[in-house]
């Protein structure tokens, strides 16, 4: 068990609400040969793609399993960005599913939720979910070059991660990802949002069995230093999240959110094809 | 310039249209935010950024070493709707000339030498440091955009972005079966090209990623200068920058080094292909500043 501070973190409460998909004017994207397409994907209540499906093959453009949820404000926007973290409690405060509680499976644009499948036919865009945030400032005490990023006890917890000697752990991830192919969102900082892997070249996608990633699914980069925003870094290593579904966009695919990353070699990985969010916290996807 | 007949291209069809920016002013974000940005291993910095007009830093000078982030050599402009900035920033192409339109520095010639992206999207002009004096912000500059719509004859499949018939010209291309050959300095890998991969080809940047200084200073990219062509390996620029194995780009340095994570030199795309349709060549020197005969 890795010694935390989890005794000092403060839990504060963050809430937005149900988002409504957004186009713009003429709402075309082009694919990755020119195409252009028109496709669901970011916001709203997702009624049919949740944590631990595939992360590929939907016909749909950065799908967002589950609820996106959004504040009205922008101060109070970043707060639910920057407090909320990965497998916090959601619970819904108005509408039709108020009571319902979730959890906290991803961040985009907008901060994801997963509910349990009888919950989604009750919720209606606009709908309050509140989340109880709980996770920033958390530290693992032994090896405090490892930093944490939007991830709450309960995950760190669940995630199974072995300490190997007093400079290295050992964590389990469903697959490792080349650095080569990390795309958008290197232009932002790292508390923010995510990176796509870039998925454009199909064959390698197919090559590597990327294409078998799931949503949820943890994973590992090597020589990526995701402290202060993205970049490469020999020897430097990242876990993170997959929160969101393949793109047909050229430097897009699916969103990949850090969770744990070092500057150092100090982060080992062990291929665990059971290393998913939703195995960790239950979440179960019913037949409609 | 060393007009090359060899490669033709629709020159008598390509639309010449005005598009105009004021010369932009520095900016900061507001309060209360602190001023300071970080560096990749997190250290707060406060450096001139991009905007404004930039007195000591050119094209043919070096792209590293400069107390700065990402700065844009020369005048920077900008246009203040967001629509019309999009036609500024996406018609103007490497290569066109820029006169200005008002103030003291009224009549004077410039030439464009590159674009910014995601969060400044201006324009980049080169001017002689002289008559850089005369210039006040919000000064208005006329580009003679000519280049979108540019077509190769004996390469459809080269899509050529923020490329003048004046850069092309002067570029030494030559066609080998059915690949173009193009002389660059360096050639970037696709694991050390970091913000802009995801967003816009037609416009704005793609940077160099240089926290890694071991790896920069062993391919000997901190050599490179501002002004200097160079290929994107592996990145397919055709719709938004990505990785895509054989896919090509030749691009040109616009904008200075700079200490944040996932970002270095801002380089400006100019043609792009898949299937190793483009040859990058490796020369000592391929600089705007001999291409386009720039005054210092």
């Amino acid at each position: 068990m890795l010694r935390t501070n989890a005794h000092d973190l403060v839990a504060m409460a963050v809430a937005g609400i149900v988002s409504q998909p957004t186009l713009r004017q003429p709402g075309y994207i082009p694919d990755n040969e020119g195409r252009s397409t028109i496709l669901p994907g970011m916001s709203g209540i997702v009624y049919n793609v949740r944590t631990g499906d595939p992360a590929f093959g939907w016909a749909a453009d950065h799908v967002e399993p589950g609820v996106s949820i959004a504040a009205a404000n922008e101060g109070a926007d970043f707060a639910l960005h920057y407090l909320s973290c990965m497998g916090n409690k959601a619970l819904v405060t108005s509408g039709l599913a108020t009571g319902a509680v979730g959890i906290v499976t991803g961040e985009h644009a907008r901060i994801l939720i997963d509910f349990e499948s009888d919950v989604y036919d009750k919720l209606c865009v606009g709908d309050t979910v509140q989340i109880k945030a709980e996770g920033r400032g958390l530290q693992l005490l032994d090896y405090k070059n490892i930093e944490l990023k939007k991830m709450s006890p309960l995950l760190l917890e669940a995630m199974g991660i072995e300490a190997l000697d007093s400079r290295r752990i050992r964590v389990p991830v469903a697959m490792e990802l080349p650095i080569r192919i990390m795309g958008s969102g290197a232009e932002l900082n790292s508390e923010y949002v995510d990176q796509d892997l870039m998925s454009g070249d199909r064959c390698l996608m197919r090559q590597t069995r990327i294409d078998q990633l799931r949503l949820g699914d943890l994973v590992a980069i090597n020589h990526a230093d995701h402290r202060y925003g993205r970049s490469f870094r020999t020897g430097a290593v990242s876990i993170a999240l997959c929160i969101h579904g393949d793109s047909v966009m050229t430097g897009h695919g699916p969103g990949i959110m850090t969770l744990m990353t070092c500057a150092e070699p100090c982060i080992e990985w062990v291929i665990d094809p059971a290393a998913n969010i939703g195995n960790y916290f239950g979440l179960v996807k019913q037949a409609a | 310039m060393n007009a090359n007949p060899q490669v033709a291209f629709n020159r008598d069809r390509i639309v010449t249209v005005s598009v105009m920016g004021h010369i932009a002013h520095p900016s900061f974000p507001g309060l209360p935010a602190e001023p300071y940005r970080l560096a990749a291993d997190g250290t707060p910095f406060l450096l001139p950024t991009y905007g404004g007009i930039v007195y000591n830093v050119s094209v043919g000078d070096s792209a590293f070493g400069w107390a700065a982030d990402c700065v844009h050599p020369g005048v920077s402009v900008t246009f203040p709707s967001e629509l019309g900035n999009r036609g500024l920033n996406i018609f103007a192409c490497v290569g066109n000339e820029a006169i200005v339109m008002s103030g003291e520095g009224k009549g004077a010639k410039g030439v464009v030498t590159g674009k910014s992206g995601r969060f400044s999207e201006h324009v980049i002009i080169h001017f002689p440091k002289a008559v850089r004096d005369k210039f006040a912000i919000n000064d208005k500059i006329v580009i003679r955009s000519r280049g979108v719509g540019m077509v190769i004859e004996d390469h459809p499949e080269i899509q050529c972005k923020s490329l003048s018939p004046q850069l092309f010209d002067a570029l030494e291309t030559h066609t080998v079966d059915e690949r173009l050959r193009v002389p660059v300095v360096a050639i970037i890998p696709a694991h050390l090209i970091g913000a802009g991969a995801g967003l816009t080809s037609e416009g704005g940047s793609i940077h160099m990623q240089t926290t890694d200084r071991t790896e920069i200073a062993a391919r000997k990219l901190d050599q490179l200068r501002l002004g200097d062509i160079v290929a994107l390996e592996d990145y397919d620029s055709r719709y938004q920058h990505g990785y895509l194995r054989d896919a090509t780009g030749i691009a040109v340095i616009g904008q200075t080094d700079g200490p944040r994570a996932g970002y270095g030199p801002g380089m400006t795309l100019l043609m792009t292909a898949v299937k190793r349709r483009i040859e990058p060549v490796v020369r000592n020197s391929v600089n705007l500043f001999e291409l386009l005969g720039l005054e210092a």
